[in-house]
């Protein structure tokens, strides 16, 4: 019997309580260490990912790096098995267009390919607040 | 959070004035992430009987950030220094066109560039500021025979 | 480095052995690349027991060059071995029984160069898409991108409006021909 509990982590964002989304980070690179650590700002308890709970449906689906050729089929089969309509971030310059690896022989040319993008968030890597902000518009852009 | 700090690569902003169309950014940068057209015109001889002088003139200055990678290779590599680094983000927006900054916009980010770092206080002066000196005791001394 | 050198000689008489830059390499002939690498592993003194890398270099327009390196933890020294096949006979035997590990490594150099390693259990692509037919790393394998995708640097202000000096040489942009 593993020692470890697998589940599956979905992060509550609520861009200091003026909203509240179910965001699943979809971490494929180095955009998803920001993504993290704006979840991490964002907790109430310091240090702490604030992770959602059994009952939180995911609402926002957040692309956070390279898409490979290789992966790309279960990056859409995750956003298809996800229940209920979920917005998609496109988070740093990989996900927007292949970024530095707009050449590549293994890499998609931005996960809009992939899935509907809602937002597109640029940066090599985004910062943390910029991932804040996305949310926010997507939350109709209250300020 | 705290904003980011006043050397961080947050945007780019452009300088017109300084730049000359000479394309260096635009071949230079690794994503191909700058477009840039321009066109020449001929200005009048300086002197009487001379080759009339070409000017090149900017038509079109963009910059792609979907696909900036934010390495400032366009910033160092321009000789007129057109380019500067400012903190401010670009900003999330709901399409991928609306990531293409044009030469307005471009404009508009020298807004947040910092000024440059203070000289040593024993360091020679800026060269500008010895040019405008020798010039102005050259007018003097002019002046006075 | 001129021990580990010398060393690698007496294990290895029938392969080259040549250092350079603080890396010793021994080319070995493919019929004896499985028991070349079997020997270093197993050697006290080479204690190559950790495989570090095996990789692929295509020597066009000569063959492919397969590289290994073999690590002594305990001595904190590695040797290179290389051996090579020519390009219309791509095939090299697999180092799967000497050093399991080497099963993914050998499954990305055949995927990226085209090279087969006689005995692998299974050579299916690693991080290539299956069912693709591109050999990447190829020298002849062209970047899609770079040819598609119009080159914002080849614009020049000097072909358009007047007094533009007429034909100035075209620049490319590197990966392209």
């Amino acid at each position: 019997m593993s020692p470890y509990e697998v589940r599956p982590a979905a992060l509550v964002l609520t861009g200091s309580r003026r909203y509240r989304l179910t965001v699943l980070n979809v971490g494929l690179a180095c955009c998803a260490v920001e993504a993290v650590v704006a979840a991490l700002g964002d907790s109430e308890v310091p240090g702490e990912l604030p992770l959602a709970g059994p009952d939180d449906a995911v609402e926002v689906l957040v692309v956070s790096g390279t898409v490979t050729d290789k992966l790309a089929p279960l990056v859409h089969r995750l956003h298809a098995e996800l229940p209920g309509p979920v917005k998609v971030v496109s988070f740093g310059a990989c996900a927007n267009s292949g970024g530095p690896y707009w050449d590549s022989y293994s890499v998609t040319k931005g996960v809009h390919l992939v899935l509907p993008v809602d937002v597109w968030v640029p940066g090599c890597p985004p910062r943390p607040e910029a991932l804040l902000a996305a949310l926010q518009e997507l939350d109709g852009g209250a300020a | 959070m705290t904003g980011p700090p006043p050397r961080s690569r947050g945007t780019i902003g452009l300088l017109e004035e300084n730049c000359t169309v000479c394309m260096l950014c635009a071949r230079e940068c690794p994503d191909w992430c700058l477009f840039i057209e321009g066109h020449t015109e001929l200005a009048p001889a300086v002197k009487e009987g001379g080759r009339p002088r070409t000017r090149h003139v900017l038509d079109r200055f963009a910059i792609d950030w979907s696909v900036c990678m934010y390495c400032g290779i366009c910033v160092e590599v321009c000789p007129f220094d057109a380019l500067f680094w400012a903190p401010e983000l670009v900003g999330a927006e709901p399409a991928r066109e609306a990531l293409v900054d044009e030469r307005e916009d471009l404009r508009a980010w020298l807004r947040g560039v910092p000024p440059p770092p203070a000289l040593d206080p024993s360091a020679e002066p800026a060269e500008e500021l010895l040019a405008a000196r020798r010039l102005e005791a050259i007018t003097a001394q002019r002046a006075q025979r | 480095m001129t021990d580990v050198a010398a060393r690698l000689a007496a294990v290895l008489p029938a392969a080259t052995v040549s250092a350079a830059y603080g890396v010793v390499t021994a080319d070995v002939e493919r019929a004896g690349w499985v028991e070349g690498v079997t020997a270093v592993r197993d050697d006290p003194e080479l204690d190559g027991t950790f495989l570090d890398l095996l990789t692929g270099v295509d020597q066009s327009p000569g063959g492919f060059d397969i590289v290994v390196r073999l690590w002594s933890v305990a001595r904190r020294t590695g040797v290179h071995l290389r051996t090579t096949c020519p390009r219309d006979d791509a095939r090299v035997p697999s180092l799967t029984g000497v050093f399991a590990g080497a099963a993914w490594h050998e499954r990305e150099v055949a995927e990226m160069f085209g090279v087969d390693f006689a005995g692998h259990p299974g050579l299916d692509p690693l991080l290539l898409p299956e069912g693709g037919v591109a050999r990447p790393l190829r020298k002849e394998h062209v970047l899609a991108s770079r040819v598609d995708v119009p080159w914002p640097g080849a614009v020049d202000p000097a072909d358009s409006g007047e007094g533009g000096r007429p034909s100035r040489r075209r620049l490319l942009p590197p990966g392209a021909s």
